[in-house]
């Protein structure tokens, strides 16, 4: 029973609300009679105004209230769904956030806030009144419950039937008796009075203290109480019902429209737990009943009584002919499937608190390097049944690591459907025609990439729209439709993740490109650099090619965070543009952050782990080929040019020694294998055979976003499954591995971070060259 | 080992020249003392966290000497730091003897912990060494920065180098993209 | 309401503060019952000028006290009644009971 826990899901529910809203809206303009998107903006405005009701947020339900109204008459089909009316609804849908975020933050409503409700209040005020007076002419068949309701006035009070006879009141009665645990649940009854005088008025009130025991026997956190409550409202009765929409469980309400049948009020008397006399009279000093009409229904209430087998038959005729209007019944049975989805969905649905999760799914990365002992062990030990029981188990954790992982798997959808939003804002502003695409929104990926791919995935949108989609004469001039279209698309590729961003527009300039980052000093005017360079030039920090700065993209803060967020992520970030054509981005992630298939390689003394999705195939490296090469980095693979790495030169690994080979001296960090020396303890056997003089090399070849590149190492070991651990404080930003894993006999291996290495042999070769030729040009 | 019949009272009357983060408590009094080289130096045994056998190490490729590798202490991956190196000595030859002691260091600060290890040549004992006994560090002749000595304690009338592990093993120093950073400002190529 | 304004000299047997709610409402049960069961004379009052919250467990427990008052012979008075205790009792409709004689039995 803690509020602010109650506030915070009110918070979090009126997020995710609001946001299902706007993709609704967004979605309506294409499709305006689409009666599910309909619903759903009304269903998101209705929900949070109820919630907001609950906790004395008036300020947000009287708001609220007016977008409902207009919603109402949407969804009726009195009012037209128009490009103005989704422009006004998504400022309103906006506002309701910032109402939210208001209350998230604990603050008090300030003046501007306030102020832009009444605008907003305002003009939805007068898209009603527009419809009202041009909607007055409209179908009957669809009137008002009210409207129905008066015409039974007519019948003439105090027939054959005293319960048949229509009450006079023009006020709703509402009936409410409150559960025990109400108050506990964090609900104040005087919450839901509260509510109703925010749409009708309450013309009359009594409070039931009769419940309230005395003192010895009350519990303080109980709640006893009841009322009564003759109310006038213009709303129909969905609407008060939704009122107690959450209270429903705890609480007996009950709503008799105005001039409902005497026989209705006499149901009334009859369902709740004070005896008929108190409460005919309450009902007459509420003023919903006569004191003629009150011993109307009693007398019939006798009548009944006394032939009890006519009063079945004629509760349930009264009730089908006469109390309820079709609009009524209509609401009712869509609040009753409402009602239904949501039970379904709470029965369905889990809210887990991501830290939960995560330690979850660590403990399960402790079980993948458990298990893979106990698979060595068992290996080791040949025993037959060891090794069965020993792989059933390997399988078994595999399938409990997947489903864990799937637990933190979200469809990338929800972030791609934000950008509607944002193309259309941001197309209005600069004034150019942009069409937003998405495909793939179903591609799955882990939660924490979700969430931290929203602000790059921004900067390369608004990048795109502002300087990738030409102005409109441009576009025409060029022979493509005015309108610019700008994709979105994700999908799986080699057990990562590809998010683009694709744009139809002019294509990225080179020559502008080298000539910006020559006058910012990025590159040196004897650079040579393949077109692909120049293109990736846009992501070093302190670059732009906005000839204009504008408030979106034009500062070049933006591209080189996005790079370095992706990098972050273990991802890649490249681009093909063509110019004239369009340009795509094309982000690589991987699926998740926790655990990854591995492949492991030994090279020298140590072990390595590739991610196995980048493993295309493994060669052996012939002496033929090594001598082909003439010293050259690369091979030649069926045809192709496969440009390598010798993993060993790089990272200055000395040669496995075969037994007693002096140390190194000269290697820089004087590490050496200590196996060779008599005064330790023997080699552990699984390493032993990496001790091996080695006489081929083997080649992994590796692909990433496209490119493909050979890692050559002394031996292949195998796939194994990998649980990553960071790299930590002390070797975080290091460029070519990308986590440590522990294997199976204990011992940390690296994991090896490809497209930094490439990065890294690129870099190095690339200074290596600019001072070869900075040379030649000063002979 | 006559030091360790110095009194507590002594040692609460601490002042400057103990390892920062020291507290008034007698166990701070407590010294782990260990050899590397030649030269003896001593921790505050409050920052140990176990010793263990040298073995098990993986080296990491492109960090800087001074940066033995890693090693999987119960399941989590511990950064190994051989001192000498970080001293401008020639690295810890292995031996027998050869440890490695775990220390928690505590940035200033975060407050974050952190766990490394030390390649020591030997460990020797567990000294008491009162306040009272404690020099602060010479300004010079010591060998080692001066910043990285919390202060010089007296044994049997010879001198233990007091190291300050929360500064020598701080992340601004031990990390490795600082590290390298460092060496390429101060290598002209 | 007028009750509010005037001057009310009598010496509270018990001051309710801050937060009168469910909250609170398991906390000041007992404290109100021996406010009543210690009154020395007729009269109880308790006073609610700094009551700054108030919910419907609040006003149960201000009927409870007014009933056990009742149960003793003794007349359990409420003054200086904050401005959200008057709201609620306006919202409750239950001026009346709770003694504005003028409006007893309605809220008309």
């Amino acid at each position: 029973m803690n509020l602010d826990d109650a506030l915070n899901t009110f918070v979090i529910e009126s997020r995710e609300l609001l946001e299902s809203m706007e993709e609704a809206l967004l979605r309506v303009e294409q499709s305006p009679h689409d009666e599910d998107l309909i619903n759903a903006i009304f269903r998101a405005a209705h929900t949070i105004k109820g919630s907001a009701g609950l906790f004395g947020l008036d300020h947000v339900v009287a708001f609220t209230h007016n977008a409902e109204n207009v919603l109402d008459s949407v969804r009726s089909g009195e009012l037209e769904i128009d490009g103005d009316l989704v422009a006004l609804f998504l400022q309103v849908c906006d506002h309701m956030g910032s109402l939210v975020a208001n209350v998230a933050e604990g603050k008090e409503f300030g003046e501007d806030i306030r102020q832009r409700s009444d605008e907003l209040t305002a003009q939805l005020k007068g898209q009603m009144t527009a419809h009202q007076s041009a909607g007055a002419a409209g179908a009957p068949a669809e009137a008002s419950s009210s409207a129905a309701s008066s015409e039974h006035v007519a019948v003439p009070a105090g027939g054959g039937e005293g319960g048949a006879a229509h009450a006079e009141t023009d006020n709703w009665h509402i009936s409410m008796r409150f559960g025990k645990d109400v108050l506990k649940n964090g609900m104040d009854p005087a919450s839901f009075i509260r509510y109703l005088t925010t749409f009708g008025r309450i013309v009359n009130i009594v409070t039931l203290l009769d419940e309230i025991p005395r003192a010895a026997e009350m519990d303080p956190e109980d709640c006893y109480l009841g009322f009564e409550i003759s109310y006038r409202t213009d709303a129909d009765k969905a609407a008060i019902e939704s009122a107690f929409e959450f209270v429903q469980d705890d609480a007996r309400i009950r709503i008799v429209p105005p001039h409902s049948k005497i026989g209705d009020y006499l149901d009334l008397i009859r369902e709740m737990p004070e005896t008929e006399m108190r409460l005919g009279e309450i009902l007459v000093r509420c003023g919903t009943l006569t004191e003629n009409e009150l011993d109307a229904a009693l007398l019939a209430q006798q009548a009944a009584d006394a032939s009890s087998e006519a009063h079945q038959p004629l509760g349930t005729v009264l009730v089908a002919e006469q109390m309820v209007s079709p609009t009524v019944v209509q609401a009712a049975l869509q609040k009753q499937k409402q009602v239904k989805e949501t039970k379904g969905g709470d029965a369905s649905m889990i809210r887990v608190n991501a830290d939960k999760l995560d330690e979850h799914i660590n403990l399960i990365g402790e079980l993948i390097i458990a298990s893979a002992s106990i698979d060595l062990t068992a290996l080791k030990s040949g025993n037959p049944e060891l090794l069965e029981a020993a792989s059933v188990m390997k399988r078994l954790v595999e399938n409990v690591r997947d489903s864990a992982l799937q637990l933190r798997m979200v469809q990338i959808g929800a972030t791609f459907n934000k950008f509607q939003r944002v193309v259309r804002d941001v197309s209005r502003e600069i004034g150019k025609d942009i069409r937003l695409e998405i495909s793939g929104a179903e591609t799955e990926l882990d939660k924490t990439v979700v969430e931290k791919i929203g602000d790059p995935l921004t900067h390369l949108v608004r990048n795109s729209m502002d300087h990738g989609i030409e102005p409109v004469d441009v576009r025409l001039a060029r022979g493509k439709p005015p309108h610019g279209t700008l994709r979105l698309n994700a999908y799986h590729d080699s057990g990562a993740i590809a998010i683009e961003v694709i744009d139809d527009g002019g294509g990225l300039n080179k020559e502008r490109i080298l000539a910006k980052a020559l006058e910012r000093g990025l590159v040196k005017p004897e650079q040579m650099l393949s077109d692909d360079e120049i293109h990736k030039l846009i992501f070093e920090p302190g670059f732009s090619t906005a000839e204009q700065i504008n408030n979106l993209s034009g500062r070049g803060v933006g591209m080189d965070v996005v790079r370095r967020n992706i990098r972050d992520l273990r991802g890649s970030i490249d681009i093909d543009t063509e110019e004239g054509v369009g340009t795509t981005m094309r982000i690589r992630l991987p699926l998740t952050l926790a655990i990854i298939d591995g492949f492991l390689v030994g090279v020298g003394g140590s072990s390595f782990v590739v991610p196995l999705e980048m493993v295309v195939e493994c060669v052996e490296l012939s002496q033929e080929e090594i001598d082909a090469a003439h010293g050259r980095q690369h091979l030649n693979l069926r045809g192709e040019v496969l440009p390598f790495i010798r993993l060993k030169e790089l990272f200055d690994i000395a040669d496995a020694p075969p037994p007693a080979i002096d140390a190194d001296a000269d290697s820089p960090f004087g590490l050496q294998l200590e196996s060779g020396r008599d005064d330790l303890p023997p080699v552990d056997e699984e390493l032993a055979f990496l001790l091996q003089p080695v006489r081929r090399e083997n080649v992994v070849v590796v692909n990433y976003a496209g490119h493909r590149a050979g890692l050559v190492v002394d031996t292949l070991q195998g796939e194994y499954q990998t649980v990553i651990r960071p790299l930590g404080a002390v070797f975080s930003g290091i460029e070519g591995i990308s986590g440590f894993t522990i294997l199976g006999t204990g011992q940390v291996a690296l994991i090896l971070d490809v497209p930094g290495l490439v990065r890294r042999v690129a870099s190095k070769e690339s200074r290596v060259n600019a001072r070869a030729a900075s040379y030649v040009m000063r002979e | 080992m006559t030091n360790q019949t110095t009194s507590v009272l002594n040692a609460s009357a601490s002042g400057a020249g103990l390892p920062a983060g020291a507290g008034m408590d007698a166990e701070q009094q407590q010294y782990l003392t260990f050899n590397l080289g030649e030269e003896m130096f001593a921790i505050g045994i409050l920052s140990i966290r176990e010793i263990i056998e040298f073995g098990n190490l993986t080296e990491v490729p492109m960090v800087p000497p001074f940066i033995r590798g890693v090693i999987n202490l119960r399941g989590a991956v511990v950064p190994v730091i051989d001192l000498s190196v970080r001293f401008a000595r020639p690295p810890c030859e292995v031996t027998k003897r050869t440890c490695i002691v775990i220390i928690e260091t505590v940035d200033a600060e975060g407050g974050q912990k952190q766990q490394m290890g030390i390649v020591v040549d030997a460990v020797s004992e567990v000294l008491e060494i009162p306040a009272s006994e404690i020099e602060p560090p010479p300004q010079f002749g010591a060998r080692i920065r001066i910043d990285f000595i919390s202060g010089m304690g007296k044994v049997n009338g010879k001198f233990v180098v007091l190291l300050d592990v929360n500064k020598i093993l701080s992340i601004e120093e031990v990390a490795v993209v600082a590290a390298m950073n460092r060496a390429e400002e101060a290598s002209p190529a | 309401m007028a009750e509010a304004t005037s001057p009310d000299l009598a010496v509270p047997a018990l001051c309710i503060l801050g937060d009168f709610t469910i909250f609170a409402a398991a906390d000041l049960k007992p404290k109100i019952i021996e406010a009543i069961n210690q009154g020395e004379t007729d009269e109880v009052v308790i006073d609610l000028a700094d009551v700054s919250e108030i919910d419907s467990a609040g006003l149960q427990l201000m009927v409870m006290a007014m009933r056990e008052g009742a149960a003793q012979s003794k007349n359990v008075r409420f003054t200086r009644h904050s401005e959200p205790v008057l709201n609620l009792i306006d919202l409750f409709g239950l001026s009346g009971f709770f003694g504005t004689p003028a409006l007893a039995g309605s809220t008309h």
